[in-house]
């Protein structure tokens, strides 16, 4: 912990896990500080870019922004290495899609290694036009006492961490209402929020015993 | 024209017409008569009458007079007719096939709807027929063939049926487009609309016709006697004050049912329609199969049956919302009940004129009120349509989502170059004060997807090809043609049972607050949601148990001006002694509440109440202004206080006041609250305190819609275009993120401040409330003007000066507490 810069700290709200200790931090990212590891879900990169080519008006410069948003992270952590718990990427890039270029340059300027757990958007055609720099992982990946994957499940091996449902909550008091992404940890796996800027949610239902820690603008609160 | 009219063929058309009218027992009208020599001396117009007064046959005489004298016709339609409304468009072709016949025209009347087969749709490509039926989706959508342009160029006339419905909305400025592209493609095109009665004709017939076009305003039959009674319950102990479905007056409904052969119960909302026909099957199951349920949401099918039974005197009752409003001569009905207050007086009067159809005949409506209220506001309704005091409809302008639509159906209907297209963009109303800025953004949104979307060098909707724009991609010209029928509503979902068979539509958003298993009504019958899968619902039918009504979007409307100044004129015409209706008599004794409690409201006072609760202290208001307005002046009474104090407020509004419920007193007095209520920087300080709610986001679902910037999915082929699926509010979020400057969110403030909050009308209030003297009483208990207010809480929406995390750890505790609950009660 001393290691790192207070500024990081200040934001994330430090939780025990599988005997661990794990930052949740409201830019919807997870820090494991043993192992120096900063750990996301659902990034989605590209997505703008594939509604461009449908004739669906997004604005571009989510993409960089998104990676952005990771290279903060990285830097104020001062992690050694991102894990991307699936679907980094949204489509195959299109023939004049500049986004791989963009993680490209982005690569460039990290200090970190980026390695992908592969999910369900995160086709074979993206991955073979992916820098090399990015190690991918077809299956789960297990990093005791963790099991690092994308549809979260429970695995034999240890405590699953994945992505996948972009989980979030509605809350309401009276007629107030909210509805936020949510880290979600359940009995033997969790579930992150989707990382990505333009990606939607699902509501989840928790169990009784289920952590739920809701993120808001600028600070993460337990539910 | 009209020398082109030789003397024996008029002289023919005219016998046939003296003969047919003969038969029927008929006489043309004046009007009728009015209309259809100035549509044969080149005119266009307006025709005004109320319902069932021969407005389409007036509007069809001339076209028909023309072919008779004119002789063959080749190569595209001559008459477009279009309806709002496509479940009236088949019963429209009857009609006007009917009347061909009878005058002799070898002319082919067809229908051309979102319900018209491929097959149909073909042949009518190739053969077109004279005149074609169509709504003004299916109009687009005809526009946007290649071979658009060509079929319409021998186009003379267009009838837009029901102008007043599509006046004021996003449907009417889409129409003005494509008449405005008519005009264009066939030169000496007459326009004429039908049109229910309206404050602002003139206007609605300028809007119709284009700027700077000369047309007639045609006056039709002179009204018919309207007589609006009430249901007065025997007592009114018991009687609600307040927000309930009114459903005790039953047995007198039934009652008044049995006492006539035919009726329709007309109702606000579909939710309220079909607990009304639910109830009257439980009560009378011998009129099983003779009563009917009637509404929007339900499929053609069934309603056209309905229709039919109603039309053969099969049917006792139908129960009905604004379905039933519109065109279709139906036989007569012998008797018209209004649930609930009907809102506005036009209204009431359309609903009326269903009965008596006969010319001269007297219309009855029958009020059925389901709180205390509604009795004064039934009186007050009377009162105003005595005086021929009734609703104005005024016309949008710059929807620059519909512009975008219109550019790209244009641009695949054979495209445009873009000087002739901004020329043609001017000539509709709603366009002509376009702005350069405004023309040029849109032309970049549709070509490069706006400012932001330069990068994207894939992107592609229109493309100007030797400086003509089109679409050239086969997939965007399909998606969009199945975009521009949905410019009318939420999402609409298929409603179907499990083992086949529709039962109509169902709106997206109240689908996706079901679980499976949810039980519900439908279409009069209870059901439950087995499954949903690529934009159908399928439902199996359940046993009776608890259940949900769907609540649909847009059956709330709030009180309209005219209604609501009567309502404080009964008010005090009551209390001056000058006169007491006898709807005002049987609520004598809660207006003595009031009065003992408080006081009653008056034209020249502003009524304010603070009332301390177990939750806090309570500030009510009752401006008498329409809901709408309320909620725009709750939010702004909410943000100007807790600028001077940070504060909580929890917010309700219905059509007589507003509340504002916060934990402690607000520092208030008369001259402080006419501080408040002044108008001040009105529209700044409405975009300022919405910037904490989410009304904008919620405005630009249709907005995202019907500017092409959300996909729906191809229904039964949902998987394919997963990829490009995303909410409005998603796109909302990553446009105010990326790309602020873009004028569809600029819009979708807009549409708030003018469509929403009636910002217009929220500024004639503020400057009456100026004009008032504030009176402010602490009751001790809730008032029964007060009661509405705190029983409507339920709906009401939080403006808050608190932090995020405030917010979010207060409802995490009240979530804690109520799960503590739980375990307790476990």
């Amino acid at each position: 912990m001393s290691a790192l810069a207070s500024e990081a700290c200040a934001g994330a709200v430090p939780i025990d896990c599988a005997g661990e200790q794990l930052l949740l931090h409201h830019d919807r990212a997870v820090y494991w500080p043993r192992r120096r590891m900063l750990l996301v879900a659902d990034v989605h990169l590209g997505k703008e870019w594939t509604f461009g080519r449908a004739g669906l008006a997004v604005p571009g410069g989510v993409t960089e922004s998104d990676l952005q948003r990771l290279g903060r992270l990285l830097a104020q952590f001062g992690a050694d290495e991102l894990v991307v718990l699936g679907d980094f990427t949204h489509a195959p890039p299109g023939e004049a899609d500049r986004w791989l270029d963009a993680i490209a340059a982005w690569l460039d300027e990290v200090d970190a290694a980026v390695s992908i757990v592969a999910g369900n958007h995160d086709r074979p055609a993206t991955r073979q036009r992916m820098d090399p720099r990015i190690r991918w992982f077809a299956e789960p990946r297990p990093e005791p006492p963790f099991v690092l994957q994308h549809e979260p499940a429970p695995d034999g091996r240890g405590y699953g961490l994945g992505g996948h449902l972009h989980p979030a909550v509605r809350l309401r008091t009276g007629a107030d209402r909210l509805r936020l992404p949510v880290f979600w940890f359940r009995d033997d796996h969790a579930v992150l929020p989707a990382f990505g800027t333009f990606t939607g949610g699902q509501n989840i239902r928790p169990a009784p015993g289920d952590r739920v820690f809701a993120v808001g603008p600028d600070a993460v609160v337990a539910l | 024209m009209s020398e082109n009219v030789t003397g024996s063929v008029t002289g023919d058309f005219d016998a046939r017409l003296r003969a047919w009218f003969d038969e029927r027992g008929w006489r043309l009208f004046d009007f009728q008569r009015e209309a259809r020599d100035a549509y044969l001396a080149g005119e266009s117009g307006l025709i005004h009458s109320p319902t069932g007064s021969g407005k389409s046959l007036a509007a069809w005489l001339g076209p028909l007079a023309e072919a008779a004298a004119a002789g063959g016709a080749d190569g595209g339609p001559r008459v477009l007719w279009i309806t709002p409304l496509r479940a009236l468009a088949v019963d429209t072709r009857e009609n006007l096939a009917q009347a061909a016949a009878a005058l002799g025209s070898d002319w082919r009347v067809e229908v051309r709807s979102g319900d018209t087969s491929q097959s149909v749709r073909a042949r009518q490509r190739r053969r077109p027929p004279e005149a074609l039926v169509t709504t003004p989706e299916s109009l687009s959508v005809l526009l946007s063939y290649a071979d658009g342009p060509s079929w319409f160029r021998r186009l003379h006339c267009v009838v837009v049926d029901e102008w007043h419905e599509l006046l004021g909305t996003k449907r009417g400025v889409q129409l003005e487009l494509c008449l405005a592209r008519l005009r264009s493609i066939a030169p000496g095109l007459r326009t004429w609309g039908l049109s229910a009665t309206l404050a602002n004709l003139a206007e609605a017939r300028d809007v119709l016709l284009g700027p700077g076009a000369a047309g007639r305003l045609v006056r039709g039959q002179s009204p018919k006697t309207v007589r609006i009674r009430s249901l007065l319950p025997e007592t009114l102990e018991r009687f609600p004050w307040a927000g309930h479905l009114g459903i005790r007056l039953l047995p007198a409904v039934v009652e008044a049912i049995e006492s006539k052969g035919s009726t329709l119960l007309f109702t606000n909302t579909r939710s309220q329609a079909e607990l009304w026909f639910q109830g009257l099957v439980d009560a009378r199951p011998d009129w099983v199969g003779r009563i009917a349920l009637h509404h929007g949401s339900i499929d053609r099918k069934l309603r056209q049956r309905i229709e039919d039974g109603l039309r053969a005197g099969e049917l006792r009752c139908v129960v009905c919302t604004s379905s039933l409003d519109l065109g279709v001569d139906f036989s007569p009905v012998d008797q018209v009940m209004q649930v609930g207050s009907p809102k506005g007086v036009a209204r009431l009067l359309q609903r009326a004129g269903r009965s008596g159809h006969q010319p001269g005949a007297v219309s009855e409506v029958l009020c059925v009120p389901t709180h205390a209220f509604e009795l004064v506001e039934i009186a007050a309704a009377r009162r105003a349509a005595e005086q021929g005091r009734i609703e104005a409809r005024r016309p949008l302008v710059r929807s620059l989502d519909v512009l975008a639509q219109h550019l790209v159906t244009v641009a695949l209907g054979g495209g445009f170059e873009a000087a002739a297209m901004r020329a043609e963009v001017g000539r509709s109303h709603a366009f002509a004060g376009i702005t350069d800025t405004e023309w040029g953004w849109v032309m970049d949104f549709v070509t490069r997807g706006g400012q932001a979307l330069q990068g994207y060098p894939q992107y592609r909707r229109v493309e100007a090809v030797d400086g003509r724009y089109r679409v050239t991609d086969r997939g965007i010209g399909q998606r969009h043609r199945m975009g521009i029928g949905t410019i009318a509503s939420d999402t609409a979902m298929n409603i179907r049972w499990l083992t086949g068979g529709s039962l109509g539509t169902i709106e997206e958003s109240f689908v996706s607050r079901l679980e499976r298993g949810d039980r519900f009504l439908f279409a009069g019958r209870l059901v439950e949601l087995a499954r949903v899968r690529d934009m159908t619902a399928y439902v199996r039918r359940a046993k009776k148990g608890r259940r949900t009504v769907p609540r649909w979007q847009g059956g709330r409307m709030p009180l309209s001006t005219e209604l609501a100044d009567s309502v404080l004129e009964v008010l005090e015409a009551a209390r001056s002694g000058a006169d007491e209706p006898a709807e005002v008599t049987a609520v004598a004794d809660l207006l003595e509440l009031q009065r003992r409690w408080s006081r009653l409201p008056v034209p020249d006072e502003l009524l304010v109440e603070v009332t301390r609760s177990r939750e806090g202290v309570s500030l009510f208001c009752y401006p008498f202004a329409g809901r709408l307005v309320h909620e725009g002046l709750a939010t702004l009474l909410a943000w100007r206080l807790s600028r001077q104090t940070p504060a909580t407020f929890t917010l309700s509004a219905n059509d007589y006041g507003l509340e504002l419920l916060s934990r402690e007193e607000p520092a208030i007095d008369e001259e402080r609250l006419a501080g408040l209520f002044a108008p001040g920087d009105l529209e700044a300080d409405l975009l300022a305190c919405m910037n904490t709610s989410e009304i904008a986001k919620r405005r630009f679902r249709d907005i995202a819609r019907i500017a092409g910037l959300v996909f729906q999915g191809y229904p039964g082929r949902g998987k394919s275009t997963r990829q490009i699926q995303a909410s409005s509010g998603l796109i909302f979020d990553v446009l105010e993120r990326y790309d602020s400057d873009n004028l569809l969110l600029d819009q979708a403030r807009r549409e708030v401040l003018e469509s929403q909050l009636e910002t217009r009308r929220m500024r004639e209030t503020l400057a009456a409330i100026g004009d008032k003297r504030i009176v402010i009483e602490r009751p001790e208990r809730l008032t029964p003007l007060a009661f509405p207010l705190w029983a409507e809480r339920l709906q009401s929406q939080i403006m808050s000066s608190e932090s995020w995390r405030e917010r979010v750890e207060r409802m995490a505790a009240s979530l804690e507490r109520a799960a503590m609950r739980r375990r307790k009660s476990a």
